[in-house]
């Protein structure tokens, strides 16, 4: 096969093959850019341009998009604190925490360097993998992939910071939230409150969106014609790239991972993501900077998520069988020029194997240069006064979440989960365990119940299950080993020191009104959905019960705590925090504007508030402005083969 | 009659609809863009299909419109479907593409729907056939011992009520004991699932059999049973697939079965409304209720002059499995009483669902 190698790269030279690679790599910096918009959205904006194209062009148009989202979106996640990308939620946490330290150029050059070491990796393994990686996939049975899940969710359970309670509960909501829409089990409709919307779940996009993004962007609204006050230098790249080198095994090992969850079909590059960013927590000894800017967080984070995304073409090429939602719209791509992936394809047309092989490869390491290159000028953004950046990244999230059904129901549910990840930040609840809670229930639930009809109980004696819990309970062990180790340290040193422990403390002074608010959302929650769980199937029970009994008792028990600290040590109160409260309502003002008026005058009505009322801009300059992002949006919404929302006035109007 | 001949017979009725057409659905569709809404996101195959008759359409509908596919995915078809039954106007420049996943909700009455398929007029249809395959390792080499195999059938499927509700019905008609899994997130997994050994027994659609299936069936790995059947001309779902020809029709399996005796009574019927929804006009695209029929005439006109297409013929063998397209003439017919069954075999649908397959209506 490899003799292919030096015909399909010369075939892939010609220039409008590589103008077309070229063109489809700068959107997919773009898009990577935009928070919200990703792989999907890239490929499916560019999908109708593939035919201006020949196959080869048409098809390194995709790939030039696909291999370089989960580099760029690095940018955002690190400078904004606004995932670029649902998979790219570590990144956001750690590296965001970086650049508030003055270190965003570590954090960034650690991202693209390892986002391109993803890339070459699933570039090699695809090259390699095409002639044996069949029998791989083909082993993966359904047990194996739900053992997959479950270590990926054990793994997550070390994200759930100091405070276990309210991280367990956290990561019990998210699971919660993953069993919205459709049950696998028996056709029950799980909370979805007979709207059609809800039927098919969650979109991941608004998820990551709502609980991390809309929270960011309240924040800069919030903060006004307020510049970043200590002029949030870059550091020093040379850091990065020492950073790099020190922990190259890590991302090697994130590779693989995300490798490896690229082969699995319909498990996006989210969960492997996760499953990384939980292995380079595992692995490390010092985990006291996880969650505050950990640049292991983004080593391991980077470089899975654009491994898998390559990663996901092996099933697609292998068994036509998509990896992951880009790998989808590839497949459609693939289809429509007349390539039907499966061995066949594989066995007689190794050249466009190769031309694929090559497009990704090339694609990852020119997108990380770009990425470098125009990093600088981006960060000039950041000094800019922060509602100015607000008013169009706002938008941008509105259109990237309106891009999932192109309902109301988008733009609803973003803006309630914005409400929700808020409240969290405020809270001081840990949002990661949701996001982790949330991508794993649905597989988790499927092959759950698909291995127990078609195995029976004998799965869990299969040898690569047994494998892949060893991966689980290995480490486990050796935690718990080292736990009581810790704690007989501990005691000894209480011994001496005498009882002078300090009960456990958060680390902010979260506003008791804030806390005990979402503790009881969160209880009043569990309690409405467990009321409702007793109505489902028996078979369509289990996952909710599993998430609701421990997030039920937790909650309740977050609730008595908080309570009783409020009464013992006074209220806490955090200005900073109920300052932020107006902002937050506007925007479901906005919302609420949108679904009666439309998204036009809506718009404009929120971007004259921002722009004149929190950025203070001048009229003219501000009222430019306005224009410049609306116009710009109206040319998303074109791209996206989209209308923009209207508003019921809209339909009154019409009819 | 085959393929080939059926197009002819299209060729020769394009040209005389061609000849005899009235001037105005040559100017109806001039210098104006038809948007064709798949209720699914891109990638998947009724998106493929859609796309790929995008040029057709251009090239023959009379007055040349652009075309354009929009995809509004969600609730399994349902949230498109329902989007399009609210918003598009009857002016014949919306279109609604869909297959068995926005019909059968419709007919079953599902919670959710909004949208009157059956009042809405067909501009044209391609059929969506599928054939059953069985694992060799269940000892069954053709359709009539599959009543009898060496080991449980199981039968691995999405969702009991949406695309898998013909393959179960089948299962009813002619009496089998299978075990179904329900649950599974995609037609794909599933194939992997059977490649893996974890099932036995599968049905897949025309264009994925065409390209995955039959290289398992070469390699001994697959052993083909039959097709759910076409229309036939006594709009009966007797007929053979015209993509394969040489596989019974679950109608000539339960014959075969039973000593020549025609299959009745309400699986029967039940099977046939569906089947014929899902796959005779598996992909059919719909026209709001009270669309002129200078657009339907338009599309009349289109579909024989497509079918004739040189091009057409070669690239619709690979991508949707060597379909004709289906004039509105035809579909209307038997389409219409396909999604407006009896009351006896709704009743009976929603019985067999929600007793043996556990879903709430």
């Amino acid at each position: 096969m490899l003799e292919h190698l030096v015909p399909a790269l010369s075939a892939l030279l010609e220039p409008a093959r590589l103008a077309a690679l070229f063109a489809g790599m700068l959107a997919g910096l773009v898009f990577g850019m935009l928070p919200g918009l990703g792989g999907v959205a890239a490929v499916s904006i560019l999908l109708p341009f593939i035919y201006l194209f020949d196959s080869y062009a048409g098809l390194a148009l995709l790939l030039g998009a696909i291999s370089v989202i989960y580099t760029s979106d690095t940018i955002t996640s690190v400078l904004v604190g606004a995932p670029g990308s649902p998979a790219s939620a570590p990144t956001a946490i750690e590296g965001h925490a970086l650049a508030r330290e003055g270190k965003a150029a570590t954090a960034l050059g650690v991202g693209f360097l390892a986002s391109m070491v993803g890339g070459l990796f699933g570039a090699v393994i695809l090259s390699l993998a095409i002639p044996v990686a069949g029998p791989l996939v083909l082993a993966l049975g359904t047990p194996e992939l739900l053992m997959f899940a479950i270590v990926g969710l054990v793994f997550a359970a070390g994200m759930v910071g100091k405070d276990i309670a309210v991280g367990l509960a956290a990561a019990a909501f998210g699971i919660l939230l993953g069993t919205i829409g459709a049950a696998p089990a028996a056709v029950d409709f799980r909370f979805t409150f007979g709207q059609p919307y809800l039927a098919d779940g969650l979109s991941l996009t608004i998820v990551a969106l709502g609980l991390f993004a809309v929270a960011e962007v309240v924040g800069m609204l919030a903060s006004g014609g307020g510049i970043s006050n200590e002029r949030a230098p870059l550091g020093d790249w040379r850091e990065g790239a020492r950073a790099f080198v020190r922990h190259r095994w890590l991302v090697v090992r994130s590779a693989l991972i995300g490798v490896f969850g690229g082969f699995v079909p319909a498990v996006g590059a989210s969960a492997s993501t996760w499953v990384a960013y939980g292995h380079a927590m595992r692995s490390a000894k010092d985990k006291s900077r996880f969650g505050k800017g950990e640049i292991r967080g983004v080593a391991a984070a980077e470089g899975a998520n654009n491994a898998t995304v390559i990663s996901d073409l092996v099933p697609t090429l292998l068994f036509s069988v998509p990896g992951g939602p880009a790998a989808a719209v590839f497949l459609g791509a693939l289809f429509s020029f007349g390539f039907y992936p499966g061995p066949r394809l594989v066995r007689e047309n190794p050249e466009l194997m190769y031309v694929i092989v090559w497009s990704v490869a090339l694609a990852s390491v020119a997108g990380a240069l770009i990425c470098f290159a125009i990093t600088p000028l981006i960060a000039r953004l950041t000094r800019i006064r922060f509602a100015i950046i607000a008013a169009p990244l706002l938008l941008i999230m509105v259109a990237g979440a309106y891009q999932a059904t192109q309902s109301f129901g988008d733009i609803a549910m973003l803006l309630t989960l914005g409400v929700v990840g808020w409240l969290m930040k405020q809270a001081d609840w840990p949002r990661a365990p949701v996001l982790v809670g949330f991508v794993l229930a649905k597989p988790m639930e499927q092959y759950f119940w698909l291995t127990v009809q078609i195995h029976g109980w004998a799965w869990l004696l299969r040898p690569g299950v047994l494998v892949i819990a060893a991966l689980i309970v290995v480490p486990l062990l050796l935690r718990l080993a080292g736990l009581l180790r810790a704690r007989r340290a501990r005691a000894a040193a209480a011994a001496t020191d005498g009882p002078a422990l300090a009960p456990r403390k958060r680390e902010r002074r979260v506003d008791t009104r804030i806390g005990l608010a979402f503790a009881w959302l969160v209880l009043l929650v569990f309690g409405y959905a467990a009321y409702e769980t007793l109505g489902f199937a028996p078979d369509s029970r289990l996952l909710p019960t599993l998430a609701i009994v421990p997030g039920l008792a937790l909650a309740a028990w977050i609730v008595v705590r908080d309570t009783r600290h409020a009464l013992d040590e006074g209220v806490v109160r955090d200005p900073s925090a109920i300052a932020e409260i107006p902002f937050l309502a506007t925007l479901l003002a906005y919302g609420l504007g949108v679904w009666l008026v439309g998204f036009d005058i809506a718009t404009v009505v929120l971007l004259t508030w921002i722009l004149l009322g929190c950025a203070r801009m001048r009229l003219a300059t501000g009222l430019a402005y306005a224009a410049l992002i609306l116009a710009g949006i109206h040319g998303m919404f074109a791209l996206m083969r989209v209308s923009a929302p209207a508003g019921l006035l809209d339909f009154a109007i019409l009819s | 009659m085959s393929v080939i001949d059926k197009r002819l017979a299209f060729g020769l009725a394009a040209a005389c609809i061609a000849l005899a057409g009235p001037a105005a659905a040559q100017d109806f569709y001039a210098g104006k863009r038809i948007q064709v809404i798949v209720p699914f996101s891109p990638g998947g195959a009724t998106d493929v299909a859609a796309r790929f008759l995008e040029k057709y359409l251009e090239r023959h509908v009379p007055g040349n419109p652009d075309v354009e596919v929009v995809n509004r995915p969600g609730g399994g078809s349902v949230l498109g479907a329902n989007w399009f039954a609210e918003n598009a106007q009857p002016d014949g420049l919306t279109i609604l593409f869909t297959t068995s996943s926005t019909s059968n909700p419709f007919v079953l009455g599902q919670e959710g729907v909004e949208y009157d398929l059956a009042a809405m007029r067909p501009g044209y249809s391609l059929p969506f056939g599928a054939v059953a395959y069985v694992s060799p390792t269940t000892g069954v080499t053709e359709a009539t011992e599959v009543k009898d195999p060496d080991v449980p059938l199981i039968y691995g499927g999405i969702a009991a009520a949406a695309s898998d509700l013909p393959g179960l019905l089948s299962f009813e008609v002619l009496g089998l004991d299978v075990k179904t899994v329900l649950g599974f997130p995609g037609r794909g997994p599933i194939r992997l699932a059977f490649e893996r050994g974890e099932t036995n027994f599968d049905y897949q659609f025309t264009p994925v059999y065409a390209t995955q299936v039959v290289d398992m069936v070469a390699a001994g790995r697959a052993t083909p049973l039959w097709t759910g059947g076409s229309v036939a001309e006594d709009g009966r779902l007797t007929g053979r697939d015209p993509a394969f020809p040489d596989l019974p029709s679950v109608y000539e399996v339960y014959t075969a079965m039973n000593d020549g005796a025609e299959p009745s009574g309400l699986a029967w019927d039940a099977f046939q409304a569906v089947g014929t929804a899902t796959y005779n006009y598996g992909l059919t695209a719909f026209l709001p209720e009270g669309t002129p029929d200078e657009a339907i005439a338009a599309f009349e006109a289109a579909i024989p002059a497509i079918n004739a297409d040189a091009e057409f013929q070669t690239e619709s063998a690979e991508v949707v499995g060597g379909y004709a397209l289906i004039p509105p003439s035809e579909v209307e017919g038997p389409l219409l009483a396909a999604l407006r069954p009896s009351p006896e075999i709704r009743a009976y649908l929603r019985d067999l669902l929600g007793t043996k397959y556990g879903v709430s209506f």
